[in-house]
């Protein structure tokens, strides 16, 4: 009876905002203690921070990917991307789709895309013909569009977490950055096909390509343009690690915006550092402290019991995927991605696996849903800063938002069934 | 205030030092195939102070990340109420963390152990009972700050 009331009381002090690094802890402690282990045994475990090399990549990506956000990238972005796209048919909305999904991948989709780009887009694609409640539902539903492509910080965690866990198959990062690349294409032409059809019969104006103006726009956005060879073609040629081509980037990134194109004077930089480093210090608390829960969950061997308990009524590995993704929809909308990664991971994969579902799979199949979470009611973080961006309610933008979402949701059960989309440049 | 510069200057330094670290790490790599030995040593430590400095800052005005699922729909009054439990408790699982922690690294402390160069590992892990005790004492501030909101409302 006792342990039930005191989950029960955990579960309201974290609905009602405790900390979740907190309720994590607290969760260990009484683990610890009914179970007669010391508890200096929280401090080893969060130690184990000190001793997971791949973690150094975190840092230094969010550093990098802070920095994009403050100087004028998403305005080259974005002009880039018109000039090279623009005088396709569906122009302006393919071009805003692309430009999102590269700076969220840099940016690790921490909200930054709806400022820095949905503030150039969304006053674009009125101008050009588009309808409001079209321009806004694409502008808050692409502020995590990229998620899947490297170098997403959360597809960093999710393997990071997975690594932790060693459940037989090894989940490198490598892999998990190939795997999301054709998965995020698809959503990419999927919302493609999805703004044609809407906007047939609303013709919007043809803009004609101009090899000048695609010039110009290389010529300024040139110094960024290698930014995602440097971190796949750095990886996959064999020159970095991960964790190197993490601090090459921030370095590069640096040395760009701050002595090329001078957009961010280095008296700001202190306070760049620290805000991408409390995000860091946010992230790497929870994640230290799950790492002594998780422990606690293995040895209680939780995960062993709910396979038995979800065997028992579900024996399809079809059937648990679509449930898993109805669960992953529902916790998206109520957990921020980090927190979700670092506390369903531990829970979900080791299940998953038990069902066949290959751990690279399922974290593209994760991070597939989450995306959908980030402009789902009632904690979506996507609707919350476009809110507040563009001064219109919440209920308004998520109404606009509903048809992307069931582009998403299509895409995601394309994704979820075609395990091979995800797998192809993996050899296994 | 001069605690609170103090504390930005030293993330913004191991920042620095690591990206800094890190970088050279690849010259040295690529260039003399070999690094630095206790380099990737050093590294890894780096990113649990930077963590536990971050989180340190974050806690300056309880910017940890929480499923807030209730409390965004709470009225103003309200929250403060809930406000003052949520952070008192959050100071005193910190407090527990810090002295469990503690003792772990006085039990370091006597194996003497050296983690890289000539740096102690208990010194390394000195950070955790330091960086928990500050997040409590934060907390207990901003408990505090509620708790005065409360006395004000009843008179």
């Amino acid at each position: 009876m006792i342990p039930y009331i005191l989950a029960l009381i955990l579960i309201l002090l974290a609905v009602l905002g405790t900390p979740l690094f907190a309720v994590i802890l607290a969760v260990s402690i009484l683990g610890f203690h009914y179970l007669d282990v010391n508890l200096s045994v929280i401090a080893i475990e969060i130690y184990r921070i000190a001793e997971t090399p791949i973690l150094l990549a975190l840092p230094l990506f969010t550093f990098a990917g802070y920095v994009l956000g403050e100087s004028r990238t998403s305005y080259r972005l974005v002009r880039f991307t018109q000039a090279f796209l623009g005088w396709m048919p569906g122009g302006l909305a393919i071009v805003a789709f692309v430009a999102c999904a590269f700076f969220t991948a840099f940016t690790g989709a921490s909200g930054v895309t709806i400022v820095a780009l949905g503030a150039l887009l969304y006053p674009a694609l009125t101008r050009a013909g588009y309808r409001e409640k079209f321009s806004m539902g694409l502008v808050t539903s692409s502020g995590s569009l990229g998620l899947l492509l490297p170098p997403s910080l959360p597809l960093i965690l999710y393997g990071i977490i997975a690594q932790q866990m060693s459940v037989g198959a090894t989940v490198s990062i490598n892999d998990l950055f190939l795997a999301g690349i054709l998965p995020a294409l698809l959503m990419i032409l999927l919302l493609s096909f999805y703004s044609l059809w809407e906007n047939r019969r609303n013709p919007i104006p043809y803009q004609s390509f101009s090899a000048r103006e695609a010039v110009a726009a290389l010529r300024e956005i040139i110094w960024e343009i290698p930014l995602p060879f440097f971190v796949l073609g750095g990886i996959y040629g064999g020159f970095f690690a991960i964790s190197e081509a993490a601090a090459a980037t921030a370095m590069y990134v640096l040395v760009v915006e701050v002595f090329i194109y001078k957009e961010i004077k280095p008296s700001q930089l202190p306070a760049i550092m620290r805000e991408s480093m409390v995000m860091v210090g946010g992230i790497l608390l929870i994640l230290g402290v799950a790492l002594a829960s998780t422990n606690f969950l293995i040895d209680a061997e939780v995960p062993m019991h709910l396979f038995n308990l979800i065997q028992a009524h579900v024996t399809s590995k079809y059937v648990f995927l679509i449930f898993l993704n109805l669960l992953l929809l529902i916790l998206g909308a109520i957990l921020d991605i980090f927190s979700a990664l670092i506390i369903m991971i531990p829970i979900i994969l080791p299940v998953a696996v038990n069902y066949g579902i290959d751990p690279v799979h399922l974290g593209i199949i994760f991070l597939a849903n989450m995306q959908i979470g980030y402009f789902t009611p009632p904690v979506g973080m996507n609707l919350f800063i476009a809110s507040y961006r563009f001064k219109k309610p919440v209920t308004e933008l998520y109404m606009a938002a509903i048809p992307f979402m069931i582009v998403l949701f299509a895409a995601v059960l394309v994704i979820t069934y075609w395990p091979a989309l995800s797998l192809v440049f993996l050899q296994r | 205030m001069i605690l609170q510069g103090v504390e930005d200057a030293v993330l913004v330094g191991l920042l620095l030092l690591m990206i800094g670290m890190a970088v050279t790490q690849i010259f040295l790599r690529n260039l003399f195939g070999a690094g630095i030995v206790w380099s990737d040593v050093m590294l890894r430590i780096l990113v649990l102070w930077v963590g536990l400095v971050g989180a340190m800052v974050a806690s300056r005005q309880d910017n940890h990340i929480a499923i807030d699922l209730l409390d965004r729909y709470l009225p103003e009054r309200a929250k403060v109420y809930t406000g003052f439990v949520v952070r008192l408790f959050t100071a005193l699982i910190c407090m527990i963390v810090a002295y469990y922690s503690l003792l772990f690294v006085q039990m370091e402390f006597a194996y003497g152990d050296i983690a890289f160069a000539r740096v102690p590992t208990w010194l390394c892990e000195a950070i955790i009972p330091f960086a928990f005790t500050v997040i409590a004492l934060r907390y207990f501030l901003l408990s505090f700050v509620n708790l005065k909101k409360i006395v004000k409302f009843r008179s």
